[in-house]
C-alpha cells in the first residue's frame, strides 16, 4: 500500500464515484444536494459526530466545493476539529478553514486560540500546521495576533528547522499584509544571519523574507548582501556532492542560487572590492558552466541550470558595470536565441529586451536584429512572438528604426488579436520618436489605421493630429496622403477621423489640384458620413463647417447637409445642435467672423506622448521606455545632439492652450467642439483646480502613479458642465441642463484603464425626506464599460420642493476582478432650479423691503477663501443662476442679485447682496427669499464659493 | 510569489486549486475556467510560459503550466519568481505525488484531495517556496502518515475496500491514464491521445 493512499473514507470514496458517474450537469447537482441536505442533518443532528465522521463530512464538502459549488456550512465543525487531539482530525480541520475561510469572516476570532495552542505545541508538526493556517488566511488579524510568535519562533535558538522555515514564510506573509509586525533594531542582524544558517530549507525561506523587507527598507538590511555572496559563492564553487540533498539534477541548490541572485538585484554593486570581486567570479563560474557539457540530458538539468543562469544574466543587467560580464551575457543570450528549447528561446529574448537598455550592450544586442525578426516570422507560439516584438522595441534606435518599424507593421497583419493592440502602440511611439522625415510617420500612421484600424486607439489617432498641426512641412503632405486614403471603398471608421480633421484644417493645401478640389473632398468625405458613427459624425459636421470658410464655392452644398432632416432633426441632441448651430453660423456670420471663429488650430504644447503613457499603463514596469533609455544612450556616447528628442518641435505659450492642457484631457486637445464637455477651463481666479493639475503630471509624468481622486461637487453648484470625479479607473463628467423644475443631467463614465469594467452598476437615489422633494427618472446603462470606453447616462429630475441634500450615486463595478465601489453624490442643488430674474432698483429694493422679516433672512460674515477678485465673483455668482443687478447697490462693491427658485408646487423668490471688505478679507452675505428654508440654504451653499 | 496553483485535466474539470491570496469562490471558478481555457488551446510543444488571463491580474502575471497525461499544473506567478525555477517546481510537485502515490494516477487527486493540499503544503507556503528537496519532503510526508496510522489503528481496514473501488473505477473509466513522470518534453508526444 502507497505511503500516501493509507486509510480511506469508504463513504467518501462512493460519493466522489457516484458523482463520477453521473451522466448530466442536472444529475450532479441533485447528486450533490443530496449529499448536502445529508451533511447538514448530520450536522445539526442530536447524535454527536466523532471524528472520524466529521473527518469525512468535512472531505465531502471540500469535493463539492472544488466542483464549484458554494459551502457555507461546516465551518464551525471545521473549528472544532482543530482543538482535537488527534493529529488528523485536526489536520483535516486546518485544511477546511485554509480552503474555505475568507479573511474578514468572524471565525478568524474563533480560532485564533486554538492556533495559539498549536504554535506553542512540543510536537512541530503541529507547530507548523499551525503556521501553515496562519500563512494561509494572511490577514491583519493574524498578523495583530501573533506579532511576537513568530519573529520569536523565527530566531529562537530552540526551534527545529522545519519550524524555522515555515516561521520565516509565515512572517513574510503577514508582513505584506501589515507591515508593522516586522521587529526593528537587533532583529534585522538576526534575521539577515539566516543566510548563514546550516539548513539550506532554511536559508531558502529566509532568502524570500529577506527579499521583501529589503524592499521596504534597503538600508537597514545592506548588511545582507555580504553574506548572500559568501553564501552563493560556496554554492557555486562548491562540487555538487557537498549539498546532497539539495542538487538537483546535478545542479547544486538551483532555488536558493536564484533567490540570492535575485535579492542582490535589489542593491548596486558591492563596494567592498573584495566582495565585488567574490560576486564577479560566481557570475563569470555560472557564465562558465553554461558551457560546459551537460552532466545529464534530462531536461530537468537544463532548466536548473538555466534557471540559475539567466538570474545571473539579470543580476549582471541589473549592475551594468562590467562590460566584459555584459558581452558575455549577451552572448550567451545570443546562442540561445537559436536554440531548439521554446522555452529558453522565449527567456533569452526576454532577458535581452533589458539588456538593450545598458549602453554597453545596445550594440551587441542590435547585433542579433536579424534572428530577433526571424523569430517574429517564424515562431509557432504566440507568447515568444510577443517577446520579440517587446525586444525590437526596446533595441530600436535611430539607425535601425526604419527597418523595424517597416517589420511590425509587416508582422501586424498576420499578428494575433490579442497583441495587436499593444502592437500598434509600439510601432506609433517609434515612428514619432525616430522620426527624421515626417511624412514617413504620417505614412506609417496611416498604414497602421489601414491595417488594424480596430486596434488603433483614439491616443493614436489624435497622436498623429498634434504632430500634423505642429509641424507645418507635413501639412500639405499628410492632406495629400489621406485624401488618396479615403478614396478607398471601405475604409476604416478611424481613417475618416483623421481625414476629417486634417482635411478640415488643411484641405485648402490641395485644392488647388483640380483632382482633389473643395467639391471633390467635400464629396469624398461625405460618402462616408453615412456609415459612420454619431461621434464621427460630429467630428465630420465640425469638418464641414470648416470647410465653408476655407471654400466659399461649396458653403451652398455644405448648408443642404446642415439642413438635412437626418442631421437638424436628429435623434442625437449633439448632431442635432452642431447641425443647426453650424448652420447658422454659415448664414448670418460674415466672412471675418467666420475665419476668426474657424481660424486654424493653433499648435499643440509640446508634452510627453499620450500613447507612451497609455503602454505604459498597459506593462507597468514591464516596458522599457526607448526614449528614455536612448537618449541617456546617446548623451553617454555623445552621437545625439541633446533636445532632438521630442517628436514634435514646436513649443507654444498659448494661454489658452495651457489651460486646456490642465485639465489633462487629450481628448480637448484635439477635438475642438466633440467632447468639448470636459474641457471648461478654469475660471479665472476663482476655484481653481489644483488636484487636476496634479493628476496630469502624475499621469503623465510616470504613467503609474497613483492618482488623487478628484471630486468637483461643490464647484459643481455653480457649474453645470465638468468633471464630478476622477481617480486612477475612472473619469465622470457631468453634463446638465435645467429649465423651470425640470432637469436633464447626463452623466459620462470614461474607463481610463485598459480592461473592462464589468457589472457596471450606477445607482441614483434620493435618500430620506429627499425623495419627497425631488424626483428623479435614470436610464439604466450597459453594464460593460470597454477599456478607454465612455458609456452616458441620462438622469431626469423635477424639483418638488426645496431640498437640502445631494441625490447620491452609487457606482458599483468590477474591475481586474476586484469589486469596486464608489460612494458619490449627484451636483443638484436647489439653485439649479433658478430662473435669473431682471429687476431694475425700485422694484429691487420694494422686494428686498418685503422680505424684511426674520424668518426671511439669512446673513452669514465669513472670510474670503479666495481672491476677492470682481471678476471671479461675478461669474461664480452668474453661476449660481441669479441676475447679477449691476447699479443698484449705492456700494459699487457690493453684488446685488435676484432670481425665482421655480418648484413644482411654488415660486419662490430669493434675493441676495453680497458686501466685501478687502482690508479685513470678509464677506458679509445676506440672503431674502419668501421661504425661510431656501434662504437659509443658499447662504450655506453660497457661503463656501468666495 | 505563486498566486494560484490549479491543477485540472484535459475537459478543464478542476482536480486542485490552491489560491495564495482570497479570492470569492466565484472568481476562484472563473479563474480556473479561464485558465483552462488560455493553457489548453496551447500545443504541446510551445513554450510552457504565457502571460495571465485579465482575470488573474494580466501582463502582470504569467502562467508556467506542464501537461502531464491527462492533468494540465498550472502556477500562476508574478515577475518576482523564475520561470525555469517554478517549472522545476511543478516537476518537484508532481515527483513527490509520484512518490507518495506509487505511480500517482488523475483518480489519486480525485480521492486524496486532502493529501494532495497536505504534500503541497510542504511545498509551498503562503505563495513561497518552502522546501525543494524532495527527500526532506518526503519524510516530513511520512511522518504525518505515520501518525495517521497509529490513529487509525483498527479503523485502516475500510481502506482496502477503497482501493477495492478505485480500482474498479480505473477499469471503466478510459480516459484515465497513469501519470508517468516523463521526460521532458520528449515523452510528452508519446502520451499524446
Amino acid at each position: 500500500m502507497p505511503a500516501a493512499r493509507g486509510d480511506g473514507m469508504r463513504g467518501l470514496a462512493v460519493f466522489i464515484s457516484d458523482i463520477r458517474n453521473c451522466k448530466s450537469k442536472e444529475a450532479e447537482i441533485k447528486r450533490i444536494n443530496k449529499e448536502l441536505a445529508n451533511i447538514r442533518s448530520k450536522f445539526k443532528g442530536d447524535k454527536t459526530l466523532d471524528g472520524y465522521q466529521k473527518k469525512k463530512y468535512v472531505c465531502k464538502l471540500l469535493f463539492i466545493f472544488l466542483l464549484g459549488h458554494d459551502i457555507d456550512f461546516g465551518h464551525m465543525e471545521a473549528v472544532n476539529l482543530l482543538s482535537s487531539n488527534k493529529y488528523t482530525e485536526k489536520q483535516i480541520g486546518y485544511l477546511f478553514i485554509s480552503v474555505l475561510v475568507n479573511t474578514n469572516s468572524d471565525l478568524i476570532r474563533l480560532i485564533i486560540q486554538s492556533i495559539k495552542n498549536d504554535l506553542t505545541s512540543r510536537n512541530p508538526v503541529h507547530v507548523n500546521l499551525a503556521l501553515q493556517c496562519i500563512a494561509n488566511i494572511g490577514s491583519k488579524e493574524m498578523a495583530e495576533a501573533f506579532a511576537t510568535d513568530i519573529p520569536r519562533l523565527l530566531v529562537s535558538g530552540e526551534t527545529i528547522d522545519v519550524v524555522k522555515q515555515s516561521a520565516a514564510l509565515c512572517l513574510l506573509r503577514l508582513f505584506r499584509t501589515h507591515p508593522e509586525i516586522i521587529p526593528c533594531g537587533e532583529w534585522t542582524s538576526r534575521i539577515i544571519h539566516l543566510l548563514n544558517d546550516q539548513h539550506m530549507g532554511v536559508v531558502t525561506a529566509a532568502c524570500s523574507l529577506i527579499e521583501a523587507l529589503v524592499k521596504r527598507s534597503p538600508d537597514e538590511y545592506k548588511g545582507c548582501v555580504s553574506l548572500a555572496v559568501s553564501r552563493l559563492s560556496r554554492i557555486v564553487t562548491s562540487s555538487y556532492t557537498d549539498l546532497q540533498d539539495y542538487t538537483y539534477y546535478f545542479v547544486p541548490a538551483p532555488w536558493l542560487s536564484v533567490k540570492l541572485l535575485r535579492l542582490l538585484q535589489n542593491y548596486p554593486p558591492p563596494e567592498d572590492p573584495g566582495v565585488r570581486g567574490r560576486l564577479n567570479e560566481c557570475l563569470e563560474t555560472i557564465l562558465n558552466k553554461a558551457q560546459e557539457p551537460p552532466k545529464s540530458k534530462k531536461v530537468q538539468h537544463s532548466n536548473a541550470k538555466n534557471a540559475v543562469l539567466f538570474e545571473a544574466i539579470s543580476l549582471i543587467i541589473h549592475s551594468d558595470s562590467e562590460p566584459n560580464l555584459l558581452v558575455r551575457a549577451c552572448n550567451q543570450l545570443g546562442q540561445f536565441l537559436t536554440h531548439r528549447e521554446t522555452n529558453l528561446r522565449y527567456l533569452a529574448l526576454e532577458s535581452m529586451c533589458l539588456l538593450a537598455a545598458s549602453e554597453f550592450s545596445h550594440e551587441a544586442v542590435k547585433k542579433h536584429q536579424e534572428t530577433v525578426i526571424n523569430a517574429l516570422k517564424t515562431e509557432r507560439d504566440v507568447s515568444v512572438r510577443q517577446r520579440a516584438v517587446d525586444l525590437l522595441y526596446a533595441m530600436c534606435d535611430r539607425s535601425n528604426a526604419e527597418e523595424i518599424v517597416q517589420e511590425m507593421l509587416h508582422y501586424l497583419e498576420t499578428a494575433d488579436y490579442s497583441i495587436r493592440e499593444e502592437m500598434v502602440l509600439k510601432i506609433a511611439i517609434l515612428a514619432e520618436k525616430y522620426a527624421t522625415d515626417y511624412s514617413w510617420y504620417v505614412d506609417v500612421i496611416l498604414n497602421l489605421i489601414r491595417m488594424a484600424g480596430d486596434h488603433v486607439s483614439e491616443e493614436v489617432w489624435y497622436r498623429v493630429i498634434q504632430i500634423v498641426v505642429n509641424r507645418e512641412d507635413v501639412q500639405g503632405y499628410a492632406a495629400k496622403t489621406v485624401f488618396e486614403a479615403l478614396q478607398a471603398p471601405a475604409c476604416h471608421e478611424n481613417m475618416v477621423k483623421v481625414g476629417g480633421y486634417i482635411l478640415g484644417e488643411f484641405g485648402n493645401l490641395i485644392a488647388g489640384d483640380s483632382r482633389s478640389s473643395p467639391a471633390v473632398q467635400f464629396r469624398l468625405l461625405h460618402s462616408k458620413y453615412h456609415l459612420c458613427s454619431v461621434a464621427t459624425r460630429a467630428l465630420l459636421l465640425s469638418t464641414y463647417i470648416k470647410f465653408v470658410n476655407l471654400f466659399p464655392e461649396i458653403k451652398p452644398q455644405i448648408q443642404e447637409v446642415f439642413k438635412q432632416d437626418s442631421n437638424i432633426r436628429s435623434a442625437d441632441a449633439e448632431l442635432q445642435q452642431r447641425a443647426s448651430e453650424y448652420l447658422r453660423l454659415s448664414v448670418v456670420a460674415s466672412t471675418d467672423v467666420l475665419a476668426t471663429v474657424l481660424e486654424e488650430m493653433p499648435p499643440f504644447p509640446e508634452r510627453e506622448s499620450s500613447i507612451l503613457a497609455i503602454l505604459k499603463k498597459k506593462k507597468p514596469g514591464r516596458t522599457v521606455d526607448p526614449l528614455d533609455v536612448k537618449d541617456q544612450a546617446e548623451g553617454a556616447v555623445g552621437s545625439a545632439a541633446a533636445g532632438n528628442t521630442g517628436g514634435v518641435g514646436v513649443s507654444v505659450n498659448s494661454q489658452q492652450q495651457q489651460q486646456r492642457q490642465q485639465n489633462g484631457q487629450t481628448t480637448d486637445l484635439l477635438v475642438d467642439v466633440l467632447g468639448d464637455i470636459y474641457s471648461s477651463p478654469p475660471q479665472g481666479g476663482g476655484g481653481g483646480v489644483p488636484t487636476q493639475n496634479n493628476f496630469t503630471k502624475n499621469n503623465l509624468g510616470t504613467g503609474d502613479g497613483g492618482t488623487q481622486p478628484v471630486d468637483n461637487l461643490k464647484k459643481l453648484s455653480w457649474k453645470n458642465n465638468g468633471v464630478l470625479f476622477e481617480n486612477d479607473l475612472l473619469q465622470i463628467g457631468v453634463k446638465a441642463e435645467y429649465r423651470a423644475n425640470l432637469g436633464r443631467m447626463t452623466l459620462f463614465y470614461g474607463n481610463k484603464t485598459a480592461f473592462p469594467m464589468l457589472g457596471f452598476n450606477p445607482s441614483v437615489s434620493c435618500a430620506g425626506e429627499l425623495a419627497s422633494k425631488v424626483s428623479v427618472q435614470v436610464k439604466p446603462v450597459e453594464s460593460t464599460v470597454e477599456a478607454g470606453a465612455q458609456v452616458q447616462q441620462l438622469i431626469n429630475m423635477e424639483c418638488v420642493e426645496d431640498f437640502t441634500e445631494y441625490p447620491s450615486l452609487v457606482l458599483t463595478f468590477m474591475y481586474n476582478s476586484v469589486q469596486q465601489k464608489l460612494n458619490l453624490k449627484l451636483p443638484l442643488t436647489i439653485n439649479k432650479f433658478f430662473e435669473a430674474t431682471d429687476m431694475n432698483a425700485e422694484t429691487f429694493f420694494a422686494r428686498w423691503k418685503n422680505l424684511g422679516g426674520a424668518q426671511q433672512e439669512s446673513q452669514r460674515i465669513f472670510k474670503a477663501a479666495f481672491p476677492m477678485d470682481i471678476n471671479a465673483t461675478s461669474a461664480k455668482l452668474s453661476g449660481f443662476g441669479m441676475q447679477l443687478l449691476k447699479g443698484i447697490d449705492p456700494n459699487q462693491d457690493n453684488f446685488v442679485c435676484a432670481a425665482i427658485l421655480h418648484t413644482k408646487s411654488q415660486q419662490i423668490g430669493c434675493l441676495l447682496r453680497l458686501e466685501p471688505n478687502r482690508q479685513a478679507q470678509m464677506y458679509r452675505l445676506t440672503v431674502r427669499a419668501s421661504k425661510e428654508s431656501v434662504a437659509k440654504q443658499m447662504s450655506e451653499l453660497l457661503s463656501e464659493h468666495f | 510569489m505563486i498566486k494560484a496553483i490549479l491543477v485540472f485535466n484535459n475537459h478543464g474539470k478542476p482536480r486542485l486549486s490552491k489560491f495564495y491570496t482570497y479570492l470569492t469562490e466565484e472568481m476562484q471558478q472563473q479563474i480556473i475556467k479561464e485558465t483552462f481555457h488560455l493553457v489548453s488551446k496551447r500545443d504541446d510543444n510551445v513554450c510552457n510560459f504565457l502571460e495571465g488571463g485579465s482575470l488573474i491580474g494580466g501582463a502582470d502575471y504569467k502562467l508556467i503550466y506542464r501537461h502531464y497525461a491527462t492533468l494540465y499544473f498550472v502556477f500562476c506567478v508574478d515577475s518576482s519568481e523564475s520561470e525555469l525555477g517554478i517549472l522545476d517546481l511543478i516537476q518537484v510537485f508532481v515527483e513527490t505525488l509520484d512518490k507518495c502515490f506509487e505511480n500517482v494516477c488523475e483518480l489519486d487527486l480525485i480521492f486524496h484531495v486532502d493529501k494532495v493540499h497536505y504534500i503541497l503544503n510542504e511545498l509551498v507556503m503562503g505563495g513561497m517556496v518552502l522546501e525543494t528537496n524532495m527527500t526532506e519532503i518526503f519524510t516530513r510526508i511520512d511522518e504525518q502518515n505515520k501518525l495517521e496510522r497509529q490513529e487509525a489503528g483498527l479503523a485502516a481496514a475500510p481502506a482496502r475496500a477503497v482501493s477495492a473501488v478505485k480500482n474498479m473505477n480505473m477499469n471503466l473509466s478510459q480516459q484515465i491514464k497513469d501519470i508517468k513522470l516523463p521526460d521532458l518534453p520528449q515523452a510528452i508526444k508519446d502520451l499524446k491521445f
